[in-house]
Order: C-alpha cells, then sequence, then structure tokens
C-alpha cells in the first residue's frame, strides 16, 4: 500500500475513535495493522511521517502518553495554520 | 529573525569535548584519591598526574548569571573546565596545582560554600515543590535552605561517622529517589481530595479521572456528571488532582511532612536498604520549619554521637535495633509506625529476643 | 517589572550560610518579569502553605513527544507573567561534564527565550530549564538542536541515561559509565523522544557498588560495575595505613560483611567468599584494586513507591562483559524492554510487571537461566508450579 494510502486510513481511525479512547502509538499499530495486513513497522513508519508534520500529535494525560489528532489551537501554534 | 535549522534525534553532545585533558590522558588509569578537606580532593593517576577538585554547594536551582558566575571561575582556574555532581554539587576540575589556592580565595570572597566530600553532609536531594510543582504539599527548596542552613558545619569540615546523604521529596511521588537516603524528609496529604463536582462536569474526562486512581477509589457518578471518592479506599496520592484539578488534594492546614531514616543505595558492608518511617508527622511551618530542622538534627547527632566508625545511619540502627533508635532519639512510636500496607507482614517482630 | 513584590517569608530564606534559591530567583527577576511573579507567586504559597501550578495542556515540539513538561499558574490574573511556565528537559552529557563555553552558549539561549531559572541537574539527570511559553518552544528547539543539544524525555518513554564520573575521574570504576551512557543515550533516541511504551523507562549506570547515581534505587534497569578474580593488594600501602593510624582490623576485617579477610601485620582476602561489596577498596584506595576480569551487573526494576510500594532493583544478570560497542548489552536491554513492552498494561513500571507475571517468565523471555545470585533465599512454600519444558530435562 502507498504510504499516503495508509496514512488515510490511520487518519479515518483516528477521527473514529476520537473522543472514545485515549490511543498510545501501539494501539494504533496494532489496529492498522491488522485492518491493512501492513506491516507493523510499515505503520508505525507511516504513523511517525504524520506526527512530524502535525497531522497527528503525541499528547499526555494521567501520567501515559497518547497519539490524537491536534486541536487548531495546537496548529496555529506551530505556524501549521493561520 | 530567521532561527537555526532544528536537527532530530541527535541526543545529547559527546562527554569527550568536555573532559579536560588530564582526564583524558588518565581516562580509566586514575590510582588513588585523597579527600584533603571537606570540600577538596585530589586524584592521582598511575602516570603521577595529578587532578584536583574542589567541591561547591548548589541550591540547585541557578540563575543563569550564577551559571555565567561559575563559568568565569572554571576560565581563569581551570581552563574552562567543571563538572556538577548526581546530588547538585558544582565541581571545580583544577589540573593546575597552583591554582587552588587564588580558586578557593575567589570563592570564600564570594560567599561560595565549600564541603561535601568524605565523611560528611552532601548537598539534600530534592523536588521541586511550590517553585515548580502542581503536586507538592511543602516547599523543597525552603526546607533543604533550612536545614542545610543548620548542619552547615557537617558539609564544610566536621566529621561524621560516615556519609549522611539527605533528601527532600515534596510529595509522596518521590521524584528524587527519597525512599533510600540515611535521612528523608517526605511530604504528605493526610485526607482524602475536595470535589468541586460543578466544575469536574464542566472541565474533566471522566473516564480518565477513574482511571488516574491507583487504588480504584474514584468511581464515575453517570447521572451528576461527576465522580465519588471512596475514602477507605483513599490514600491521598493526589493523582486524581493532576488530571482533573477541580478535584482538590491540597489541604494547606492538614498537609505536612514524614521523616524517614536509615535507607542507603550503596552496596558496601550490608545490602541497600529503604528508609523507614521515623516521625510521621509534622505540620508545614514556612519558611524555616523549625521543627523538622530541630528533628533532623537530633537523629543526626544521636547517631554522630553513638555509631562506630564506618555505620551508616541504618547501619547503626539495624546494630542497636529500632527499640533501641526510638529510646536513644526520644522519638515518640506510634500506630502510623506500625505497617499495614503491602509489606507489613514481613515487618511484624517474629522472635521473643528484644530489647526495652 | 522586577521587584514588583514583597517578600517577607521568602527574604528569611537568604540568610544563613547555603546558598539560596530565594537568591537565585531575585537574580533572574532583575532580568525576568517571569523570573518575577514567580517569586511573587512562591512568596504566596509561603503565606497559604499551598501550591498554584496546574499540570496539563499538551505541549511540545513537532514531532516529539516529550522533553517539555507543561507547567501553568492556576492565578493566572494575579502572576501573568508565569500563566505559562513550562520545563524543557536537555540531555545533560554523561558524568555531567561541561566547558565554561558550552553553559554559557546554554544560558544566553535561555536568557533570550525563558526566565533565566534552570536546575542544574533535575532528578533524572536532564538539564533543567524552568519556565517558558509555548509559543517560544519550537525557537528553543531550534537553538539548542542546531547547536547539539537534544531534548530530554517524559511521558511514556524512555528517560535520558545517566551515570556516575566514572573512568573519567574514580579510581573504582569497573566499566566505562561514560561511554556506556552516550552511547545508550545514542541508541535510544527513538524512544526517549516519541513516547510508545506502556510507562517511563530509566537506565543508569555506576561503575562500582557505591553507586554515587543510586542506579540501584532509582532506574528500570541498573547497570553497576563489578570484577571477578582476586583484588589486588599492596602490602607495602597496606602497611602504610597501619602507620598512619588506621585499626585494620576493626575498620576493615571486622567490617568485612562475609568474614573472608584477616590481618597479622599481612591482609588476606580469601577472594571465594568476597562479595564484592566495596567496603575495604573505598577505605583502603591506595592499596587495594578490584579484579583484573571487569564487567557488570544488571539489575532490574526499582522505582518509587507510587502505587504498591517502592522496589529497589533485582539482579537478573549477575555478570554481563560490557566492551565498546556494546553490542550483547545492547540486545539485552532491546530484550527487557521488549517483554515488559508486549506485557505491560499502561502505567506499569518493569519492576511491577515482573511481580505480576513471575520472574520466570521475564528470564526466559530474555533468556537468562535461573541462578542463586539471583535471590536472597530460596522461597518458604512447596506451592510451585512446573511447566511442561521441566519434565523434558
Ligand atoms: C539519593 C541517593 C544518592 C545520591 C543521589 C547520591 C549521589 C552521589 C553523588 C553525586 C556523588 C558524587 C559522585 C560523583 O563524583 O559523581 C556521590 C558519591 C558517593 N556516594 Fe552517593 N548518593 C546517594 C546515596 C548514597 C548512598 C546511600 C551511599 C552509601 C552507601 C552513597 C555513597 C557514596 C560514596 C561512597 C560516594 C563516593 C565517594 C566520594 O565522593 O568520596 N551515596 N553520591
Ligand atoms: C502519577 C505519578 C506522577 C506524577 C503525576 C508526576 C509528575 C511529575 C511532574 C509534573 C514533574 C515535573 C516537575 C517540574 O519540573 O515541574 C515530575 C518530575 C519528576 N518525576 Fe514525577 N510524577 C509521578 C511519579 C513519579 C515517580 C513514581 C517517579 C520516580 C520513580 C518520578 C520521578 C520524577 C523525576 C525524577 C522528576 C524530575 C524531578 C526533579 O528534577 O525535581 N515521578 N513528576
Ligand atoms: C496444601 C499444603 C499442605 C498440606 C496439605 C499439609 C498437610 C499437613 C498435614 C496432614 C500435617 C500433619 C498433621 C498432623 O499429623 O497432625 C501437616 C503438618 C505440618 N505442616 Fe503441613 N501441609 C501443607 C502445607 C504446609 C506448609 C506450606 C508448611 C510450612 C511452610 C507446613 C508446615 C507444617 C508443619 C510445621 C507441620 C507440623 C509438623 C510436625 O508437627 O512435625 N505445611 N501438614
Ligand atoms: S515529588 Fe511530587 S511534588 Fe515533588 S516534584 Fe515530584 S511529583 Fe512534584
Ligand atoms: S488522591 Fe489518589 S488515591 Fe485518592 S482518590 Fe485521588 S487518585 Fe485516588
Ligand atoms: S559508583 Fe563507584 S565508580 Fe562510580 S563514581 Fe561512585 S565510587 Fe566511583
Ligand atoms: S569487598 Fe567487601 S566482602 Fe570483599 S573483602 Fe572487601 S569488605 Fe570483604
Amino acid at each position: 500500500m502507498e504510504t499516503a494510502e495508509l496514512q488515510e486510513k490511520i487518519f479515518a481511525y483516528m477521527e473514529k475513535m476520537k473522543g472514545k479512547k485515549k490511543l498510545k502509538e501501539k494501539d494504533v499499530i496494532k489496529a492498522l495493522a491488522e485492518e491493512t495486513t501492513e506491516a507493523p513497522d510499515a505503520v508505525k513508519k507511516a504513523l511517525r511521517g504524520m506526527i512530524d508534520v502535525g497531522r497527528l500529535m503525541y499528547s499526555y494525560g494521567g501520567g501515559a502518553s497518547s497519539v490524537e489528532i491536534p486541536s487548531e489551537e495546537y496548529l496555529r501554534e506551530k505556524g501549521l495554520i493561520k | 529573525m530567521a532561527l537555526p535549522k532544528r536537527q532530530t534525534d541527535i541526543g545529547p553532545p559527546k562527554y569527550d569535548q568536555f573532559i579536560p585533558p588530564v582526564i583524558k590522558k588518565n581516562y580509566g588509569k586514575w590510582k588513588y584519591h585523597e579527600v584533603l578537606t571537606g570540600g577538596t580532593m585530589v586524584h592521582v593517576a598511575e602516570s603521577g598526574d595529578t587532578l584536583h577538585t574542589v567541591r561547591v554547594a548548589s541550591p540547585r536551582i541557578l540563575s543563569t548569571e550564577t551559571i555565567r558566575d561559575i563559568c568565569d571561575m572554571a576560565e581563569r582556574y581551570c581552563e574552562g573546565y567543571l563538572r556538577f555532581t548526581t546530588r547538585n554539587n558544582v565541581e571545580f576540575l583544577v589540573s593546575d596545582k597552583s591554582k587552588m589556592e587564588p580558586l578557593l580565595k575567589e570563592l570564600k570572597e564570594k560567599k561560595y560554600s565549600v564541603g561535601g566530600i568524605g565523611p560528611r553532609i552532601s548537598n539534600i536531594v530534592h523536588t521541586q515543590g511550590w517553585v515548580h510543582c502542581h503536586s507538592a504539599c511543602t516547599d523543597a527548596s525552603g526546607m533543604v535552605k533550612a536545614i542545610m542552613d543548620d548542619v552547615y558545619d557537617y558539609f564544610t569540615t566536621k566529621e561524621l561517622p560516615n556519609k549522611v546523604r539527605l533528601a527532600v521529596a515534596c510529595c509522596v511521588n518521590m521524584c528524587g529517589a527519597v525512599h533510600c537516603s540515611d535521612i528523608a524528609v517526605v511530604a504528605v496529604h493526610r485526607k482524602v481530595p475536595t470535589i468541586n463536582h460543578e466544575l469536574v462536569t464542566k472541565v474533566c474526562e471522566i473516564p480518565t479521572t477513574v482511571a488516574s486512581c491507583p487504588t480504584s477509589a474514584i468511581r464515575p457518578n453517570p447521572k451528576e456528571k461527576t465522580v465519588t471518592i471512596n475514602e477507605e479506599k483513599c490514600m491521598y496520592c493526589g493523582n486524581c488532582f493532576t488530571v482533573c484539578p477541580p478535584i482538590d488534594i491540597h489541604k494547606p492546614d492538614e498537609d505536612g511532612v514524614a521523616i524517614v531514616v536509615g535507607g542507603k543505595i550503596g552496596s558496601l558492608r550490608t545490602s541497600p536498604k529503604f528508609s523507614k518511617l521515623a516521625i510521621p508527622f509534622f505540620y508545614n511551618e514556612p519558611p524555616r520549619w523549625p521543627k523538622v530542622v530541630a528533628a533532623v538534627r537530633n537523629i543526626l547527632e544521636t547517631y554522630a554521637k553513638n555509631a562506630k566508625k564506618h555505620e551508616r545511619v541504618g547501619e547503626w540502627i539495624e546494630r542497636i535495633g529500632w527499640e533501641s533508635f526510638f529510646k536513644l532519639t526520644g522519638i515518640e512510636f506510634t500506630f502510623q509506625h506500625i505497617d499495614d500496607f503491602t509489606f507489613a507482614r514481613d515487618t511484624f517482630r517474629t522472635s521473643a529476643a528484644f530489647k526495652y | 517589572m522586577s521587584g514588583k513584590y514583597k517578600t517577607p517569608l521568602l527574604d528569611e530564606l537568604e540568610k544563613g550560610p547555603w546558598p539560596s534559591f530565594v537568591t537565585e530567583i531575585k537574580k533572574a527577576a532583575k532580568k525576568s518579569p517571569m523570573a518575577d511573579d514567580e517569586l511573587g507567586q512562591l512568596e504566596k504559597s509561603y503565606r497559604t502553605k499551598r501550591g498554584y501550578w496546574k499540570h496539563g495542556g499538551i505541549v511540545g515540539v513537532l514531532g516529539y513527544g516529550g522533553g517539555v513538561i507543561g507547567r501553568y499558574s492556576s492565578l493566572p490574573e494575579e502572576f501573568p507573567g508565569i500563566a505559562h511556565f513550562h520545563t524543557v528537559r536537555i540531555n545533560q552529557t554523561s558524568g555531567f561534564f561541561y566547558t565554561a563555553e558550552a553553559l554559557k552558549m546554554i544560558c544566553d539561549i535561555w536568557d533570550k527565550y525563558g526566565s533565566g531559572l534552570t536546575n542544574m541537574h533535575g532528578s533524572t539527570g536532564d538539564l533543567v530549564l524552568l519556565g517558558t511559553t509555548t509559543e517560544n518552544l519550537e525557537a528553543i528547539f531550534a537553538e539548542y538542536s542546531s547547536r547539539g543539544w537534544d531534548l530530554g524525555g517524559s511521558g511514556s518513554a524512555m528517560r535520558t541515561p545517566s551515570c556516575c564520573v566514572g573512568p573519567g575521574r574514580c579510581e573504582w570504576s569497573n566499566i566505562d559509565t561514560l561511554d556506556i551512557t552516550y552511547t545508550l543515550t545514542q541508541e535510544f533516541q527513538d524512544e526517549l523522544h516519541r513516547p510508545a511504551f506502556p510507562y517511563k523507562f530509566k537506565i543508569k549506570t555506576a561503575g562500582c557498588a557505591v553507586d554515587c547515581v543510586a542506579a540501584i534505587a532509582r532506574a528500570d534497569l541498573s547497570i553497576i560495575g563489578t570484577w571477578k578474580g582476586n583484588i589486588q593488594i599492596d602490602q607495602a600501602e597496606v602497611k602504610k595505613y597501619a602507620d598512619a593510624g588506621m585499626n585494620i582490623q576493626a575498620e576493615i576485617v571486622e567490617m568485612c560483611p562475609t568474614n573472608c579477610m584477616s590481618y597479622n601485620g599481612t591482609l588476606k582476602i580469601n577472594d571465594a567468599e568476597c562479595s564484592r561489596c566495596m567496603h575495604c577498596i573505598a577505605k583502603m584506595t591506595k592499596a587495594l584494586r578490584s579484579g583484573k576480569e571487569k564487567g557488570a551487573t544488571l539489575l532490574v526494576g526499582s522505582k518509587a513507591p507510587i502505587v504498591v510500594g517502592s522496589l529497589l532493583s533485582w539482579v537478573i544478570v549477575p555478570f554481563i562483559k560490557v566492551d565498546a560497542p556494546y553490542t550483547e548489552l545492547k540486545d539485552m536491554i532491546r530484550k527487557m524492554i521488549g517483554w515488559w513492552d508486549d506485557t505491560a498494561k499502561p502505567r506499569e513500571r518493569i519492576g511491577e510487571v515482573i511481580e505480576a507475571e513471575g520472574m520466570r517468565s521475564f528470564l526466559e523471555a530474555i533468556g537468562v537461566p535461573a541462578q542463586p545470585q539471583q535471590v536472597k533465599e530460596p522461597r518458604k512454600d512447596p506451592f510451585f508450579f512446573w511447566e511442561e519444558s521441566d519434565f523434558q530435562k
């Protein structure tokens, strides 16, 4: 699968799960590896690509880190949107 | 102004750029060291080269102004080389012995505190406190300052039977490894947090808040969109407050500190040990916590008077027995001293032989 | 701006001989309104006996999931300068060695973007910059990283490994603590910056059992230098200690925990009985040196008491060779972390998982056999399990 396509699938999954459960990076990798039959490493790489450009971000709460879709405030602060 | 280009995952610069030539030359080939005074020592290499060290106290919180001043002295006397210790002291690494005297002179003039080497008290390992942590039920920096002012002589000159390592943690998270110190102060909350239900509904994620509690004391109350706390289970850790500030753990009039003693890290002679409860509670008395300071001094001096040479606080107490420790120090023994937590049964006495 | 607040309580803490953190905050406050508001809020805490900090709000630099800890005043109207007062963790160097030039560079950047206050160092080991705003984070990261300094870890990630001074200045070091720490920090950059673990993971390395970094008490993996072979004795130096007044019988022989020493003008050690505790070597450094075959003991699991009680690290690998490029060590660490990552519930440290799953499960996963060095004593009860593999022997 093309990285871009995989990334769309990851994003769709993140949108679906938004507000339901705090996802660790590993949860996302596992879910998408199952859904797409891509190797976990490939999913991880695609996921990291999204985090690097601010399409997804790491979050933290209650002592544990998770991955989520960034808020507008975050994107504005990083200069990714006006 | 344009920013320089960021780099990722480069890690810290390699240590070898920061070590003086005499260390580079004698790396791993040190033969022995001698403690010269309470705050100076010399390391001698197999080659015969020497490196002198001057150890200086720091409050750990340092302004850039003070760091620059320390750097200026390092440039004047140490070709710019210096290091910090795990216990947050500054060490000047003097390759040229003739620079020792002027360095010590300047340090003295500027009122830096030289000490912490040998069988003495070193700097107190401590955490953030009211200066910077949401969880804090006391201020670590202030208490450290008050204690060190009081036991100052044991940092600079006076000797003890062995090293005494002090620590202060400003809540039970104990970010600073207080749990294995000779004498440590740990701050404790003593009451179940108060819930501002209206605000909880507004600002907190209920599932996260429930999940934050390590003892499962928090239950959701879906009808009111808030939570309840089971008072029997709560052990006042404050984790819930971390994720949901309207659950307020702070109780200024009930918060305070406990003193624990007898821990050690090294495996010398006896195995590393946890510190154990000596005094269950003191109220916070900022700015100088006089009762805590007096209690630390009492334990320290009782140890100094009674321990054998080279015995650490914990080794001394094990030799004489805890019952004697309480007697010698005059500290009252209470129900709080008897363990009722995870490893309680290992602490109950199972021998008919003991002292009064 | 500066000197906005009267601070009668904190002023009390400028008295006395020990260096004062209040003086430090005041020095920073001369230049930084942030530091001045920190001072004002702290005075209020001293008056009311409570803190005014809030956790939360996600802050960080693009792509990383750690290294910055969000910190906000809960009284932003009263103390606007510290409405944001985030911590930035910068990787310390191995052994905390610096040059004045490097530190001054760090200070210059920090004065430009932050409060001018630091912790040298934080309890994890990182060089801690105390107090900046969200808007400044990317700039701070660009300035430091372009000059060769990276961020430390926070959240569910590796922490910056740290170590004792080791071969840099200690004759007792059995291993190259500085190089091991530098190498491991580089090896685990990804694990440090991108939180993918169940919880935090700390590695600390001490050159000998004196353990000057408290590795055994505050690292998930404690690497402690040790040796095999006989302690090397220089009898002439022993004699000098005796001549200088040391009571060798009382201070050395009788304090040896294994009773393996004797002294009657010459010092004898029954090395087969020695437990390598370091007491005699530490007290007679000129006369005694550790044995020649060097390596390390790997211990796993220590943590602070939250929540079921503190743990000290347990001996897992009694002796492992640790020479550059440390391949065997790295492989072992990856196996340990891999098992933990696969097995742990969120927020479980490795020591807690070993307790929950059983030591056997951990040892088998990392391929380490059962050895008496791993326990203080064998079990007392007869309730033990047998597995299929045990019947095939
Ligand atoms: C929280 C606990 C502790 C911390 C953070 C700590 C930290 C330190 C530091 C920073 C040094 C200076 C080493 C260097 O040059 O880098 C040191 C030295 C030392 N510590 Fe500790 N220590 C702790 C507990 C202990 C304990 C419990 C023992 C005893 C068993 C101990 C024994 C020593 C010895 C023997 C030295 C080295 C010898 C010397 O400096 O003269 N430490 N420690
Ligand atoms: C759920 C529990 C915990 C929470 C919410 C927590 C929170 C925090 C926070 C907010 C800080 C940053 C303080 C600052 O610089 O502003 C911190 C620092 C730190 N924490 Fe924790 N912590 C927890 C448990 C622990 C435990 C169990 C340990 C040790 C095993 C630990 C070790 C540390 C260390 C070493 C630091 C650096 C402290 C310093 O340099 O003063 N934390 N923690
Ligand atoms: C399921 C496990 C066990 C069973 C079924 C069991 C059964 C028994 C029985 C039938 C007796 C003889 C009673 C008598 O003759 O009056 C006995 C005695 C005893 N058992 Fe157990 N036992 C068990 C576990 C243990 C354990 C774990 C311990 C100690 C750690 C233990 C310690 C003893 C002792 C000290 C005696 C007395 C022996 C004596 O008087 O000479 N037992 N047990
Ligand atoms: S010990 Fe508690 S209050 Fe102190 S810095 Fe750590 S988490 Fe904060
Ligand atoms: S203070 Fe700790 S134990 Fe008590 S309810 Fe909050 S999280 Fe649970
Ligand atoms: S742990 Fe051992 S090797 Fe390292 S500095 Fe301390 S005494 Fe030296
Ligand atoms: S290292 Fe410890 S056990 Fe070994 S001889 Fe010396 S004092 Fe005895």
